[in-house]
């Protein structure tokens, strides 16, 4: 019987975008909703919910992560790094923001955010060698707008700059 | 602050909202997250048709935390919106959840309101439901289907049968002819941005947030829908992530959730799933083309029949307008154009980007490439050898076609005269057969009633409130270029605010008619704003100057306008949310976009894996109203295409009715890797004619043609032509004569 089942409900200790936090969450939630829909961190969005389409990228300690297939309890003790905690302090962009804006990768900004984080893990893994690498290890975030020869503009720009 | 002085520095001219998408500060409607919100989950029907026997909500309501479960039990009282298509609002006429009756598989059966999504999205896979199940139809094949001519059963005169000369007698004279069927299958949009929003009262006020290209038919439909007055629904929608037609009326759910917001006196938030988003809004039909083409022995088109059915539901009738475009072209003097509705089983269908255009201008443009070929002809000189000035349809000119100037452009962008014309004849060096297509493209441009509202300040800044929706096109872009241009003013210092019920009437954003309209409608603001500060009809404004000297700090300026010959009663139909265009004849003239597409295709000689390293596209689209958002726009019209010809189809059940491949898993759309090389260029000539500032359409010509010139391509690479979309690994297999892979 649904009704009776038992509700699985857990502390959450985590840090978001350098914040702390302390949530109590359902064993059942995922890192996505939790952050969407409990913390107000926005972001990260939501195409899909099964892992096709990338949209809800963060970092997990610095590995990207599709967050509506990560357990918000995964999160437990991580630093969670969203779009909001790319910039710096005074709003200051990271160059792949600034290269995404110069090279116009995006157009309707959905799937941004989940870009973004992807092609900071793409650059931080050193996946960012030529064009087709990027291309391949950027198709887990699909564009609908079809803004993939921007994007693969910007993440190499961003690579040239670094000297890889 | 700097002053926002004329002549400083170059117009900037990056996207202007790109740094809140960028930084996570744009807010879509489901971003949202007011106090007291609820979560909603819809539960959706299992059979493919029939009535609904029994319905046991308990064990759903019994679910901690759960508020309401709203069924047609309950009693909505909602009337229909009607269909977007047929002097209504919605995405379809027929509204769920108000009887028993299922008319497909994946009608919403209950709306679940919960204090949270989990709690939700648990009661609503508990909503039980029994049917009695009746036979239904899904494909164009299916028994069952009913044929309707289109004039036969709506009689307006553009959706009319079309007979210039005769066709019939030209063709059957034709030395060359070809005849053939070109079968398309439905695709759904899958803008990225879920369908979905959030919804709540302010004292008789109902709030929509929600992400649309129609926020003016959510407020007249919804008021219609509820029994209230339109002055008490307000529809916000800054950003919407991604529409692409499907987002252009009201969709089934608002009601419903402004029905939940009000009994429970709470917010109310929907994200319908992805998977049921392909039973819950529109789609592009299937369609099918039977096409006959004759020529001359000197390569001159005599003669085109164009016979187009395709799908739509029980309860509408979508329109159908693909011969309007391919009878345009080319200069073909006997032109016949037939169209037919296949009613099924299905939710409505509806727009997706170029809805006739891409699915029409494949089978046509696919047929001129055989033609050619059966003539002994260079498919390239073959189009240039039938353009025309004047429209075929109406032997008036067009306001402008540059459609030669792409042609002959792109060739030689692309490199097209080292192109073997003989199929099957050019090889890459790791043994790929390597193909050259090309194929033209054509859209009607389209204009609507639209309104600006201008305020300008003291402090140098301007505020624009339009009617217009921002669905990543860059409308915005093109907005805060026209005025910063006009006025000598930096773009940072121009705000706008658009898909806005609150600042201005908000017609449909659609058919590419959106910057046209709303750039026609700043246009006569500025000159409007001009006049109120007293400056020169043109050159730039030190606007801070300017509105100081008047002594005020603001001064404002509203204009609405509407399209070549439009009356006061589009107005009106316009203020009322319904749909109000003029175009693409006009008095005097026909006005289209034209782009030609160059692409090349490399096909793996065992896998048969088409790949596509490279597409240069030009396009006449009159005046480039801003060009870098212009650049994407067509890039991604180039990427659609990609899809539509190589991945994308809706696979329907025949045995249980609704979508099989409803994910974005099995519903492959391109992704990074996918995509190659893409070169846009524009021809980049105003079109006075037609438009103040000589803008005419993008968002959807630069599809239009694309997935005809791949498949142009593959015929090249390998010999074979194929006529159904999408064109798949085991269709190019099957196509080589190499043994079927054994599993
Ligand atoms: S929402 Fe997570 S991958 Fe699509
Ligand atoms: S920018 Fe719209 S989906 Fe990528």
């Amino acid at each position: 019987m649904a009704a009776t089942e038992p509700v699985y409900e857990v502390e959450l200790s985590c840090a978001v975008n350098g914040e702390p936090v302390h949530v109590r969450v359902d064993t059942r939630e995922s890192l996505l909703d939790l952050l969407r829909e409990r913390l107000g961190v926005t972001g990260a969005k939501k195409g899909c919910d099964h892992g096709q389409c990338g949209a809800c990228t963060v970092h997990l300690d610095g590995r990207r992560v599709v967050s509506c297939l990560t357990p918000a309890v995964q999160a437990a003790g991580a630093d969670v790094t969203t779009v909001e905690g790319v910039a710096g302090p005074d709003g200051e962009l990271h160059p792949l923001q600034q290269a995404f804006i110069d090279h116009d990768a995006l157009q309707c900004g959905y799937c941004t955010p989940g870009q973004i984080m992807s092609g900071l893990a793409c650059l931080a893994e050193g996946h960012a060698g030529d064009d087709d690498e990027v291309r391949e290890y950027m198709s887990g975030n699909l564009c609908r707008c079809g803004a993939y020869a921007g994007i693969v503009a910007a993440v190499r720009a961003v690579a040239e700059q670094q000297g890889r | 602050m700097s002053s926002p002085h004329a002549d400083v520095q170059p117009v900037d001219t990056r996207r202007v909202d790109a740094r809140e998408k960028v930084t996570g500060a744009a807010v879509y409607a489901t971003d949202l997250h007011p106090d007291q919100l609820a979560h909603a989950v819809l539960a959706t029907a299992t059979v493919g048709r029939g009535r609904i026997t029994g319905l046991d909500t308990a064990a759903a309501e019994a679910v901690p935390g759960v508020l309401l479960v709203l069924t047609h039990l309950d009693h909505l009282d909602l009337q229909s919106p009607g269909f977007v298509m047929g002097g209504g609002y919605g995405v379809q006429s027929l509204q769920p959840l108000l009887d028993e009756h299922i008319a497909y598989r994946g009608q919403a059966v209950a709306l679940v309101v919960a204090e949270t999504l989990i709690a939700a999205t648990q009661a609503a896979k508990l909503v039980r439901a029994d049917y009695e199940p009746e036979p239904f139809a899904v494909t164009l094949d299916s028994p069952g289907v009913e044929r309707l001519s289109q004039p036969a059963v709506i009689p307006l005169p553009f959706l009319a049968d079309l007979d210039v000369g005769d066709a019939e007698s030209a063709y059957a004279a034709a030395p060359v002819q070809i005849d053939a069927v070109y079968d398309q299958p439905a695709q759904h949009q899958n803008p990225m941005e879920l369908i979905g929003a959030t919804v709540w009262w302010r004292g008789d006020t109902v709030v929509v947030h929600e992400g649309t290209q129609n926020a003016s038919a959510i407020r007249h439909g919804l008021a219609r829908q509820l029994g209230i007055d339109p002055a008490n629904v307000e529809v916000v929608s800054p950003y919407t992530g991604g529409g692409f037609g499907q987002k252009n009326s009201l969709q089934i759910h608002i009601a419903p959730l402004a029905v939940a917001a009000r009994r429970l006196g709470r917010p109310v938030k929907l994200v319908v799933s992805r998977t049921q988003l392909f039973h819950h809004t529109s789609f592009r039909p299937a369609s099918r083309h039977r096409i006959r083409l004759g020529a001359d022995e000197h390569g001159r088109m005599l003669a085109a029949l164009h016979d187009v059915e395709h799908q739509t539901s029980r309860f509408d009738l979508f329109p159908m307008m693909y011969t309007e475009t391919t009878a345009r072209l080319y200069g073909i003097g006997d032109f016949r154009g037939r169209q037919t509705f296949a009613r099924m089983d299905t939710q409505s269908p509806g727009f997706m980007r170029a809805p006739f255009e891409h699915p029409g201008v494949f089978a046509f443009e696919s047929a001129v490439d055989e033609l050619a070929y059966a003539a002994q002809r260079d498919p390239l000189e073959f189009r240039l050898a039938n353009d025309t000035t004047a429209d075929p349809v109406t032997g008036e000119p067009f306001s402008s076609r540059h459609l030669a100037q792409c042609l002959r452009r792109g060739a030689k962008l692309f490199g097209w005269s080292a192109r073997q014309w003989q199929p099957a004849s050019m090889r890459a060096d790791d043994g790929s057969l390597v193909g050259w297509g090309v194929a033209a493209g054509a859209y009607p441009a389209s204009i609507v009633p639209s309104a600006a509202h201008l305020v300008a300040s003291a402090d140098g800044r301007i505020r624009v409130g339009v009617d217009g929706h921002e669905m990543g096109q860059g409308i915005r872009s093109a907005i805060a270029l026209l005025v910063a241009e006009n006025l000598g003013l930096d773009v940072r210092h121009v705000e706008i605010t658009v898909g806005d019920t609150r600042v201005a009437t908000q017609h449909l954003t659609a058919g590419s008619w959106g910057t046209a309209s709303t750039l026609g409608a700043v246009h006569a603001a500025l000159r409007e704003l001009r006049k109120q500060l007293g400056a020169d009809v043109s050159g730039p404004v030190d606007l801070a100057a300017a509105v100081g000297a008047t002594g005020r700090e603001h001064v404002e300026s509203r204009a609405e306008t509407l399209g070549p010959g439009q009356t006061e009663q589009d107005a009106e139909r316009a203020r009322q949310g319904l749909v109000a265009l003029a175009g693409p004849e006009f008095t005097g003239y026909s006005t289209f976009s034209w782009i030609a597409h160059f692409v090349e295709v490399r096909v793996e000689p065992t896998t048969c894996r088409i790949r596509v390293p490279r597409v240069v596209s030009v396009a006449d689209c009159g005046r480039v109203a801003s060009p870098v958002t212009a650049a994407s726009q067509v890039r991604g019209g180039i990427v659609w295409g990609i899809g539509a010809c190589l991945r994308e189809a809706g696979e329907v059940d025949p045995r249980y009715g609704g979508w099989l491949n409803a994910s974005l898993e099995e519903y492959p759309v391109p992704v990074n890797a996918d995509i190659g090389t893409l070169d846009v260029d524009f021809i980049g000539e105003p079109d006075l004619r037609f438009h103040p500032v000589g803008v005419k359409g993008l968002g959807e010509v630069s599809m239009v043609g694309v997935a005809a010139a791949v498949a142009n391509a593959v015929y090249h690479a390998t010999g074979v032509r194929h006529r159904r979309l999408p064109i798949r690994i085991e269709d190019v297999l099957a196509g080589t004569g190499l043994p079927e892979p054994r599993l």
